[in-house]
């Protein structure tokens, strides 16, 4: 199946029409189904560099891989002491996140371009706008909060940084794995792939994923979510049938 | 083998959460409690987020009380009539307990509240049952006999000058109908912010307060843990989806089988010695829920998902 896919990737490399765009990328999968099962997933991206007369690539490229799972808003809190115990005490609440946020490159991120293009093009978590509400309004967020929404998503597997290589495997030819954990949220995903050279962007190329609960699970979700008195009125009949069944067996 | 729960939104070890269901199902058999409020802290313990670990045991309690008072029933040790008045003023307790759990949640504080009831009540139901316990081991190595009271003289004067007397005919009793729908409602508040069936509060209550014959304290105690837990389960699923039915299944065949074993052992182990036992235990995830409290974590920051109540998101 891989090497029919790497096959293939070389085909859409060495056709003449592929020329045209200097980058084309595509995945082992574009729809990932959260399963019962479910423990993470892996995935596989491919890509091809190709010569195009508008951006001819001679020399040296990097790739730079990013991909972005939903926004959604998170709250971030701080423990304090408090009369001898620890309890949250300050938070503050980013209205839109990435759930999901990978960046891998081909060699380590400042060694490919300096960080003001990064800042440009919004790579790496650091340059993400992210923007925070509290009881003035909109502000900026405190470094500290940021720093440590970072941090504890990365400590999860969401948030992954520096830490995947994207290996070139030929000329023009590249690869890198994406990694999602179990507590992956569900949602569009983005991936995108930045093409450098000398320090600036080339080209650039994005395609979509969909991360999704499937069957029993996608059901049981929306049952909870969409009719949550039935979903508990559920709950309690299993919960009597169960107990009651285990009595009788009990009993014998 | 994990298994991915889609209602707590985690993946687990099926064998974990069988294997928690059994020792607490093995716990609770020898010493004939609940098992309620070992089962939440385990369930935190490993990782469960508190909010889920309370509704969800709500929902595993439901199934074990039927069970229990079924065998109950049979022996005609459930006082029916005791038992709604109970329910009623559990319901009431749920309701607010559901209320106030999902406001704190909103706050970001319910974990705080949950250690918090949980310090404190485990540690006053263990030291309380430790010392009962270590007290009568000494005696009998005395040959001590405590004189017997009567059921009247253990009856204090003000209980029967409330008003709104009822006959409950089961407890051979004439007492108003405010005492146990107060404590009812008490009991229904710890089932909704702690996941515990509240019956090491409503035993010794039943006993000691309402004066009822140990004959039916326990099967109607039982009966009204059933109808309470079940509210509150539906209250928690409404509130703040936190009910999840295939993690309360997987801990309720845990505790089904490791009840069994657990009843065997506990009918070769003297009461007092048993007792002792069930305080240190009691004690010990008391102050283990405490030290969590009062050292300083590792990591001061936590991040969750924004809490919005009911509907889809």
């Amino acid at each position: 199946m891989r090497r029919l896919f790497i096959y293939c990737m070389v085909g859409v490399f060495l056709w003449p029409a592929a020329a045209v765009q200097a980058l084309v990328t595509d995945l082992s999968n574009t729809r990932i189904e959260i399963r019962y099962s479910f423990d993470g997933a892996q995935l596989i991206l491919f890509g091809a560099v190709g010569s195009s007369t508008v951006n001819p690539v001679t020399s040296e490229y990097d790739i730079v891989i990013v991909v972005r799972g939903p926004n959604a808003p998170a709250v971030v809190r701080r423990k304090d002491n408090v009369g001898g115990i620890w309890i949250n005490n300050e938070n503050l609440v980013f209205p839109a996140v990435p759930g999901y946020y990978a960046v891998a490159a081909t060699r380590p991120l400042e060694e490919i371009a300096n960080s003001g293009v990064y800042a440009t093009y919004g790579i790496g978590f650091h340059n993400l706008p992210l923007i925070t509400k509290s009881a003035r309004g909109l502000i900026v967020p405190d470094p500290v909060f940021k720093e440590a929404l970072f941090r504890l998503r990365s400590g999860e597997g969401l948030y992954r940084q520096e830490q995947d290589t994207v290996t070139k495997l030929a000329e023009g030819l590249f690869r890198t794995d994406i990694h999602l954990p179990a507590s992956v949220p569900v949602g569009a995903f983005d991936v995108e792939t930045f093409l450098f050279q000398k320090g600036s962007l080339k080209s650039r190329h994005r395609i979509k994923m969909n991360v999704d609960k499937e069957g029993f699970e996608r059901t049981a979700y929306d049952f909870a979510h969409g009719y949550p008195f039935f979903y508990g009125l559920t709950a309690v009949f299993v919960a009597i049938g169960a107990g009651w069944l285990a009595g009788v067996l009990g009993k014998k | 083998m994990s298994l991915y729960l889609p209602i707590a939104e985690l993946s687990m070890n099926i064998f974990l959460v069988i294997g928690m269901g059994a020792i607490v199902g093995f716990l609770s058999g020898m010493f004939g409690v609940g098992g309620g409020f070992l089962m939440t802290p385990l369930l935190i313990f490993a990782g469960v987020p508190p909010a889920v670990a309370v509704a969800t045991e709500s929902n595993e309690i439901t199934a074990a009380s039927v069970s229990g008072a079924l065998a109950h029933w049979r022996r005609q040790g459930i006082d029916v009539k005791m038992g709604g008045v109970l329910i009623a003023g559990g319901a009431v307790g749920s309701f607010f307990g559901a209320q106030v759990f999902t406001y704190l949640r909103s706050l970001g504080q319910v974990d705080l509240m949950i250690s918090l009831a949980y310090v404190l009540f485990l540690g006053l139901v263990g030291g309380l049952m430790f010392w009962e316990s270590v007290r009568a081991i000494l005696r009998q190595r005395r040959g001590y006999v405590p004189p017997k009271l009567s059921r009247e003289e253990r009856h204090k004067a003000w209980i029967h000058a409330l008003p709104f007397k009822m006959r409950f005919r089961k407890s051979r009793l004439y007492i108003s109908a405010l005492l146990p729908l107060i404590i009812g409602m008490f009991v229904g508040v710890l089932a909704a912010i702690m996941g515990v069936g509240g019956g090491f509060v409503m035993v010794p209550a039943m006993i000691y307060i309402l004066g009822m014959p140990t004959n039916v304290v326990i099967g109607t105690s039982l009966f009204q843990i059933i109808f309470v837990t079940a509210l509150t389960t539906i209250f928690h699923s409404v509130n703040t989806q936190t009910v999840d039915i295939f993690m309360a299944v997987l801990l309720l065949f845990g505790a089904v089988v490791g009840a069994q074993f657990g009843a065997r052992i506990g009918l070769k182990m003297q009461g007092e010695q048993l007792r002792a036992l069930l305080a240190l235990m009691v004690l010990l995830v008391c102050i283990k829920m405490g030290v969590n409290l009062v050292v300083e974590p590792k990591e001061l920051y936590s991040v969750s998902d924004v809490v919005i109540s009911g509907g889809a998101h």
